[in-house]
């Protein structure tokens, strides 16, 4: 026989055995591990569906474009197309401009109308037909045809258009007939927006929108050569308010913020991984720890230590191996859920995102299979390294060695408080830009840190309060209170567990009440208005379409019943790298009815300077990203001038498509010359006596039906709806972190007593009731639970600290004022500590399961 | 007609024809059914009216240092709505057009024998491409290749990453309408025909370049135009055209029409231009063409006739026509997709008691994928 079949053998006999004679504690470990692992694996799959959508859309939409021509917060002249073209530096040039439009009289959802030039766009894009006679007969209809369009197949499916068909589309500007010519087929363009899209010819497109005389952007393939130097010629012969930028970067910011998403949900979904894995070390150890002396037996048999590290080792990582093959159809169940709360989540918060399904991605499954098989071995490196200590000669002791020094102990609590000392410093470390990786690698010292010190927090509670607990609820309290003192590093484990998970709740509930309470604030303030109005689809389309003369006519035959804050939006990207809106408004109105929520500059001094168009601005997040703070000049290229101010103050801001920066819509005039609105708020005056719901209805009345209305009061509670919609995943993440606890807890204590079955055994024996030593396992039950709820408190506060003003920064740019939910946390340390006491149950069934009697006669 | 014309027949056939008009027709378009009565530089200019049009460059040139380059530049106007047929909106965008642009460029490096190629396509309109005729000059452009004509006076350009050429050429000689007065019959039928005129001897100089440097050359080039609405008769499969430009001042044009047997169409035909310009019409039977080599393409697998004897007994004329290098094949992914081979020939012969020698560029299309779809 192999050394490695003896191995083998030797896990059989040695570890397979007893653990199947012990089905229940290992099917709940087993359970535990999966629930971490499926956590953790539905959760990756789910986003990386979501980064696979919108990478595929990003592909489809870029192709093979090289670099971008643009003007920032404007529209390209159509002339640069054939002056591109000519360019020696360029090799293709396409020029696009996307919109998203709504059939007229449904209710479906907006889908991109994308208009480009089918010829010059070969080289670029790739798309085909289903149903073309020819390839060239699909764009030849294309451009032959005014108002034509091919769709996507998931967008011609949920319209039930047939080729041929007609159908009016609705866009900012004036309704319009279109007439389908095909569906397009699989690959390349037809994977932009999941399928919701439709092609049609640029002619089409500006007859349609009224953007005559310009394109959004010019797509270009240069000529073989050094991009750095054919970018630098082209901008030395295009005009100044054009720029020309990496036709990537919008895919590479996007990616960012999913990323970051990504990493933050892995990290949270990991807690769960995390808190089973000391499911694994608590099973490994009991099992360690109750073998002693077969282990001994086995060392003096000429087992190597190596070999018995080994064999501990492996039924750890077998745990592990297991777990994960029971996390397979667990995530089976939860990825339907996940898929759908993450793909929305992402949708709403970072870019729209269309995702069929899940691909079963090899990368992330070999991921969370390494990841889950890692940590279970990992986690049984402790009680495997002790149990190789055992010497062979200890066959021979009646009683094996317990406990843990003293030294020990005081060694873990230095280490543990050393690591809870660098929590901070850590956490403020730079990190890569849009990923928290040093807010979480804080978090993670953290946690350990909480388990290490346990120890000694048990030590000393047991010490303090096994005299107190005699008087106040007799010896069984007190011989609790003893143990738990003595318990050592194997309570210490299960206690680290239920810090973790308590944490984890504990500062999930402050974070998401803070986060909640800051943006209640911010709408209330910020978001202020009884109406809100915008040209048609304006929202989906970034505010790219003024509202026409008519419309803004229109609002202001109202202003006796209301006054009106206009405003102009723009998409822009900072330095060419940080996407943001810069928004003017009229600020002195809006001051007076709302106002922005500070966080650094004085508001009241620099108010005339904002309401006078001398400064702007601009939120948190845009100043984490940009690095500008107040008194930095602000600059941004715009429509062919520039927009030089002060940063007057810096304000809290929760959009989440990169940061805002705010000024007055008369320093915009005063720029550009006639400006037109993107959009509008009412405020109703007192004298009118109107409600929100009347004035809107005026406006419908008097023709207003070709905008976006909404009501102020409708709007903020759709921002705070999708707030709560968007911590959903977040919330069943937590209580499964605590689920996993729980089972943790259940081990744990079932451990306890099984450890000490001779001595429970000898103690009945001896004369305790049954009753007795149950109220003692009780006991030790409460202090434990208390200790891990005490220590999970303390630990979850200084993670609300880290989540909230590190994680978030580092993450999303803002940071919210620190609310803590005291009712919700009240209400929650007792539902802890029942839940824990009800997790014990299993531990009180183990007492006595079998008779004294037999257990004294083995010996 | 010069055989340019397979190339735009070609991506007709492939692309647009089969879709506009299945059925024989002009369907609006106006029509060519009798003689062309030419006048220049009118002509020289779009007839916008026609469903297609190409202007057609070949040329053999070399250095100083008697490097040889052969080139081609080609235009090709199609017009996809009959005129009447257009239902454009009330303010229709500046790109709404029904005029449709590509070129064709190609220069072979005899010397290190390089076929370097390149292809645009675009729409007549926002200033991408088009035809503009003013005082008398013509300009036909796409991007930034172009070909203006000012009296006898062509002035080419073209480029790409791989190659470009700038050229100067005059004309040595004047126009030759082909067919009766322009009025060039390709198949049974009074609507089978095209308006074809050629400049066959013209004057080239100026700079081709084809490693960075532009050098200056100098040679002999060809200009045809052709414009025409009716499809090609069913069941040709190809053509082979030849342009040739002899040491004796005369030059030839001849087309064959190859149906699925390989037979030549009746419609085949040429014209001789004498040194003085003067034009003989040459039919199917004044003239027979026989396939002495071959040579397969090891892009496309397409075998192509690579050598020739031209018998013109009425002439008197014996002509052994080779390709000056074997691959000239030309490849258009981004524009029509054909495939065919263009590409500067060497010729020897005699006519009479005479030996005379010539340079030419040939077409051979439908060896790569027959022509199913006609003109």
């Amino acid at each position: 026989m192999t050394h490695i079949g003896f191995f083998f053998r030797l896990f059989g006999w040695f570890i397979l055995r007893p653990m199947g004679s012990a089905k229940g504690r290992t099917l709940t470990v087993l359970l535990g591990v999966a629930l971490g692992a499926a956590v953790f694996t539905s959760v990756r799959l789910a986003v990386h569906a979501s980064l696979e959508a919108f990478h595929r859309n990003m592909d489809a939409v870029v192709g093979r474009a090289e670099q971008t021509v643009l003007v920032p917060g404007g529209r390209v002249p159509e002339s640069l197309v054939a002056r591109l073209l000519s360019h020696r530096q360029v090799k293709a040039a396409s020029p696009i401009s996307t919109t998203y439009v709504r059939v007229a009289g449904s209710d479906t959802e907006p889908f991109l109308l994308l208009g480009f030039d089918p010829l010059l766009d070969r080289p670029l894009r790739h798309w085909r037909t289903t149903d073309a006679e020819t390839p060239v007969s699909a764009w030849l209809d294309l451009i032959r045809h005014p108002g034509t369009f091919i769709a996507g197949s998931l967008l011609a499916e949920r319209n039930g258009w047939k080729t041929g068909e007609t159908t009016t589309l609705l866009h900012a500007g004036e309704p319009m007939t279109f007439r389908m010519v095909g569906v397009m087929a699989g690959g390349g363009l037809s994977a932009a927006e999941g399928g919701m899209v439709a092609l049609c010819d640029i002619a089409t497109f500006q007859e349609f929108t009224g953007w005559r005389g310009a394109v959004d952007r010019i797509d270009l393939i240069l000529a073989p050569g050094e991009t750095a130097a054919a970018v630098q010629a082209l901008k030395k012969d295009l005009p100044k308010e054009v720029q020309i930028r990496p036709a990537s970067r919008t895919r590479e910011s996007g990616r960012m913020m999913i990323r970051a998403y990504q990493l933050n949900l892995s990290i949270l979904s990991f807690a769960s991984l995390f808190v089973g894995t000391f499911l694994v070390y608590s099973l490994v150890a009991l099992n360690a720890a109750s073998r002693r002396k077969e282990t001994a037996i086995l060392r003096s048999l000429g087992a190597s230590p190596r070999m018995v590290f080994a064999l501990f080792l492996v039924e750890g990582t077998a745990l592990g191996l297991m777990g994960w093959l029971l996390a397979i159809p667990v995530s089976g169940l939860l990825l339907p859920f996940l898929l759908e709360g993450v793909s929305e989540t992402v949708s709403t918060l970072f870019v729209r995102v269309s995702v069929p399904g899940f691909s079963l991605s090899a990368w992330e499954v070999l991921l969370s299979f390494t990841v889950t098989v890692a940590v279970a071995g990992a986690a049984a490196v402790q009680p495997s390294a002790e149990a190789m200590k055992v010497p062979p000669r200890e066959v021979l002791a009646v009683i094996g060695r317990r406990g843990v020094p003293d030294r020990q102990t005081k060694r873990l609590t230095l280490a543990g408080l050393l690591m809870i000392a660098g929590v901070w410093p850590l956490a403020r470390l730079p990190g890569p830009t849009g990923l928290a990786l040093p807010g979480y690698a804080a978090t993670m010292l953290l946690f350990i840190g909480f388990a290490m010190i346990s120890p000694a927090v048990l030590r000393r509670l047991g010490r303090s309060v096994s005299i107190p607990l005699r008087r106040l609820a007799g010896t069984p309290a007190y011989l609790a209170g003893r143990y738990v003192k003595d318990s050592g590093t194997r309570t210490a484990v299960s206690v680290g567990a239920l810090i973790t998970a308590v944490a984890l709740f504990v500062s999930l509930v402050i974070m998401i009440h803070s986060f909640r309470e800051t943006v209640k604030l911010w709408v209330e303030q910020t978001v202020s208005g009884d109406l809100f109005v915008a040209s048609r689809l304006a929202e989906v389309n970034d505010f790219r379409d003024p509202m026409t003369r008519d419309q803004i006519a229109l609002l202001h035959s109202l202003s006796d019943e209301a006054e009106i804050v206009a405003s102009r939006r723009f998409s822009l990207l900072y330095d060419g790298r940080v996407p943001y809106t810069l928004q003017a408004m009229a600020m002195d109105p809006f001051l007076r009815h709302g106002d922005f929520v500070w966080m650094r500059g004085d508001a009241r001094a620099s108010r005339p300077a904002l309401v006078q168009g001398r400064g702007v601005v601009i939120s948190e997040v845009f100043a984490n990203r940009t690095g500008l703070s107040v008194g930095d000049r602000f600059r941004q290229p715009l429509q062919g001038t520039a927009v030089k101010l002060p940063v007057l103050g810096i304000i809290r801001d929760y959009r989440t498509q990169g940061g805002v920066v705010f000024f007055a819509f008369s320093a915009l005039q005063a720029q550009l010359g006639d400006v037109r609105w993107t959009g509008a708020r009412l405020y109703l005056r007192d004298s009118s006596g109107w409600t929100a719901a009347e004035l809107r209805n005026a406006l419908l009345e008097r023709g207003g039906g070709s905008m976006d209305m909404v009501l102020g009061k409708d709007l903020r509670g759709e921002i705070l709806r999708i707030f709560d919609e968007t911590f959903a995943v977040t919330t069943v993440l937590l209580f499964i972190a605590l689920a996993v606890a729980a089972l943790g807890i259940a081990t744990t204590l079932t451990i306890l007593v099984l450890e000490r079955y001779r001595e429970l055994n000898t103690l009945y024996a001896v004369g305790g009731s049954s009753l007795q030593l149950r109220t003692m396992i009780l006991w030790e039950a409460l202090l434990i639970v208390s200790v891990g709820e005490a220590a999970g408190l303390v630990c979850g506060f200084l993670l609300s600290h880290i989540l909230i003003f590190v994680i978030n920064r580092q993450s999303f740019g803002w940071t919210f004022l620190y609310r803590v939910d005291w009712s919700a946390l009240a209400l929650s340390v007792p539902l802890v500590i029942a839940v824990a006491l009800a997790a014990a149950l299993p531990a009180f069934r183990a007492v006595f399961r079998q008779p004294p009697a037999a257990m004294l006669r083995e010996r | 007609m010069s055989l340019c014309r397979a190339l735009g027949i070609a991506w007709m056939g492939a692309a647009l024809f089969a879709f506009i008009s299945p059925a024989f027709g002009s369907g609006g378009y106006a029509t060519v059914d009798g003689p062309c009565h030419f006048s220049f530089p009118r002509d020289h200019g779009a007839h916008f009216g026609h469903r297609t049009e190409w202007w057609y460059y070949t040329g053999n040139v070399r250095t100083e240092q008697g490097r040889r380059y052969g080139f081609q530049l080609t235009f090709f106007r199609t017009r996809i709505l009959a005129p009447g047929a257009e239902d454009p909106p009330p303010e229709p965008s500046a790109w709404r057009t029904s005029q449709i642009y590509l070129a064709h460029a190609a220069v072979s490096d005899l010397e290190e024998e390089r076929h370097l190629q390149a292809e645009r396509i675009a729409r007549g309109a926002v200033g991408l491409a088009g035809v503009q005729t003013d005082d008398g000059r013509v300009r036909v452009m796409l991007n930034d290749w172009s070909a203006r004509i000012e009296g006898d006076t062509h002035r080419l350009k073209a480029s790409d990453a791989a190659f470009s050429l700038d050229l100067v050429l005059t004309a040595q000689k004047p126009v030759v309408a082909h067919g009766d007065q322009g009025y060039s019959v390709k198949g049974a039928g009074p609507g089978r025909a095209s308006c074809y005129y050629s400049v066959t001897r013209l004057a080239a100089a100026g700079r081709i370049g084809t490693s960075g440097a532009l050098v200056p050359v100098n040679g002999t080039a060809w200009m045809d135009h052709e414009y025409s609405t009716s499809p090609l008769e069913p069941g040709l499969t190809g053509w082979d055209w030849f342009s040739i430009q002899l040491s004796d001042g005369s030059d030839l044009m001849l087309y064959r029409l190859r149906d699925a047997q390989n037979g030549t169409h009746s419609a085949s035909s040429g014209t001789w231009v004498g040194p003085q310009g003067t034009a003989r019409h040459l039919g199917s039977e004044d003239f027979r063409i026989t396939e002495t080599d071959s040579w397969t393409s090891p892009a496309s697998g397409a075998a192509y006739p690579a050598g020739w004897n031209i018998q013109i007994p009425s002439l008197e004329m014996s002509l052994t026509v080779s390709p000056a290098m074997a691959d000239q094949e030309m490849k258009t992914p981004e524009t029509t997709n054909v495939v065919y081979w263009e590409g500067s020939v060497v010729v020897e012969g005699s006519r009479g008691d005479v030996r005379i020698r010539g340079v030419g560029y040939t077409e051979l299309t439908g060896y790569a994928a027959p022509f199913d779809a006609p003109m």
